[in-house]
């Protein structure tokens, strides 16, 4: 019913609507759109970073989703609304598909609700292992049905049948030049594991969560996306306190939170976009409220009494 | 300060504290007291329901997960199926003018025949009044009100976040589980759960 016609992404509605037009616009089309597929407000293409399958050796795969202005897609924790891309992997033996990497997204919102998910351009990435066994094919052909819910003010669902063929060859494999700037991209927009000293720990209070961070050095800028629904309200404000070694950010519980929680797992962005993966232990599971988070906070106050 | 003056201030100040206090319809919560127009034109008043249980149903004729459950037929046969007995079902419509969803009442009531709908009301909530005092998120989100007025279920429609048709035959349907346990004057296993669907379409909406 809400399905608007694809405008200027489909190679095949160029071709059906403008016939006469002719060669030259349908090869511009089709070099500008790959191999794109239609979805709605968008296209999606699979994607490998190399040009073959080498037997015994892991890949990446992608998902490339480009998207009309103003469109977007959603991360694994959609947020208050709206559901991250589902794929069914159509692959053949010796073949097997990782859990999907997916880029740190953007928070996307209004003061009630806030989902998070990607706009214009993202590639989620795929780990792919071939089987030593999958030498005996000269080439494999691999599909994928996904759906997805493209939203702008308005949702519409998407379903599309991808399909990529790849020669397998058991010399040590090369980059594909066509794709390698999208996978590199997407590397650097994952969230890094937090390096070693960086020390996380979380406060239950009754209606917050609070994350207090120790980095050794000043953070003024910090917002927490968790990965799991339901534990933070997402569309309320996190309110920072900047620390001379790190931060305190005060995250308020989800209503449907109904059980303490033991550890509180999600992307932490800092300044300039830079994302880390935190997993913090929850440092007093209820009984023992507050008895461990004061002893950080009257360290760190100290420390901070020290460099003034 | 003048009394003429001291007075609305004190009012304003009043508000300014007050009104963030006022916590949304929540989960053992008492059930936020409203006034709203029905399409049919009949003013409805929440407390005109006490005794009853009271289902509201946050509804957008262009969301997909409200499609799925209208086109499936689901949501009309548990319109039927519960107000056949004796429960209050009131469709709630929070989309803001010129927003996907908002209807008059005549659309609506057009709406409802075509879709052989039966709530007990469909009501008209442009502004978003009712849709933030219960801090509806998405459509469809469901809430549950028991016949004492407190608020026994708040959250998704069943277990199954899709807009796929084919999902509904197989999912848990928390609002009839909720009010089946209630009736039977059990506890409400699954009294919160995270509402799926589209945002709802209030006038600060840009997603």
């Amino acid at each position: 019913m809400h399905h608007k016609r694809m405008r200027g992404r489909h190679p095949n509605s160029h071709f059906s609507r403008a016939p006469t037009l002719g060669f030259a616009v349908l090869l511009c089309v089709a070099n500008a759109q790959a191999a794109g597929t239609p979805i709605p407000h968008g296209t999606l293409e699979l994607i490998a970073e190399n040009q073959w399958i080498a037997p015994g050796r892991d890949f990446y795969l992608g998902l490339h989703f480009q998207l009309e202005k103003g469109w977007h897609i959603y991360w694994m924790n959609p947020g208050d609304s709206g559901e991250p891309p589902r794929v069914k992997w159509q692959l053949p033996a010796g073949l097997t598909a990782g859990a999907m990497e997916w880029p740190t997204p953007r928070r996307l919102g209004t003061p009630t609700i806030v989902d998070y998910g990607y706009e214009d351009e993202v590639t989620l990435l795929v780990p792919m292992h071939a089987d030593a066994s999958s030498a005996s094919q000269k080439s494999a052909q691999l599909g994928a049905e996904v759906r997805v819910l493209v939203c702008r003010e308005i949702c519409v669902p998407g379903k599309a049948q991808l399909s990529l063929t790849l020669p397998v060859k058991s010399q040590a494999p090369a980059p594909a030049a066509r794709t390698s700037n999208l996978f590199s991209a997407a590397h650097k927009l994952l969230p890094q594991p937090a390096p070693r000293n960086w020390k996380f720990s979380v406060d239950d209070s009754k209606d917050t969560l609070v994350l207090t961070a120790n980095l050794g050095h000043q953070i003024t800028q910090a917002v927490f996306i968790p990965f799991a629904e339901s534990q933070i309200d997402n569309a309320a404000p996190q309110k920072l306190l900047p620390a001379a070694t790190g931060f305190r950010l005060t995250l308020r519980k989800s209503d449907q939170l109904r059980k303490p929680i033991e550890r509180l797992k999600g992307v932490l962005v800092l300044s300039a976009g830079r994302a880390y993966l935190v997993d913090a232990p929850l440092s007093n599971p209820v009984s023992a409220k507050n008895a461990y988070g004061i002893g950080i906070y009257a360290a760190q106050s100290l420390k901070e009494g020290h460099q003034r | 300060m003048k009394r003429s003056t001291l007075y609305p201030t004190l009012v304003a100040l009043f508000l300014c504290i007050a009104l963030p206090l006022i916590s949304a319809g929540k989960t053992g919560e008492a059930a936020p007291e409203f006034t709203a127009t029905a399409s049919n034109g009949k003013t409805v008043r929440l407390s005109d329901f006490r005794g009853k249980f009271v289902v509201l149903e946050w509804h957008n004729n262009g969301c997909p997960y409200v499609g799925k459950h209208y086109n499936s037929g689901n949501m009309q046969k548990l319109q039927k199926e519960w107000t056949s007995r004796g429960v209050v079902w009131l469709t709630i419509l929070s989309s803001a003018p010129g927003k996907q969803g908002y209807v008059t009442a005549s659309e609506e009531n057009s709406y409802l025949a075509k879709e052989q709908a039966a709530p007990t009301a469909a009501l008209l909530d442009p502004t978003g009044l009712i849709g933030h005092l219960y801090d509806a998120k998405t459509s469809p989100q469901m809430v549950v009100i028991n016949p004492q007025g407190v608020v026994i279920y708040d959250g998704a429609i069943d277990n199954k976040p899709t807009t796929d048709l084919e999902d509904v035959p197989g999912a848990t349907n928390y609002v009839s589980l909720a009010l089946e346990q209630a009736i039977a004057g059990k506890q409400v296993q699954t009294p919160t759960t995270r509402p799926y669907g589209c945002s709802v379409k209030y006038s600060d909406a840009t997603h």
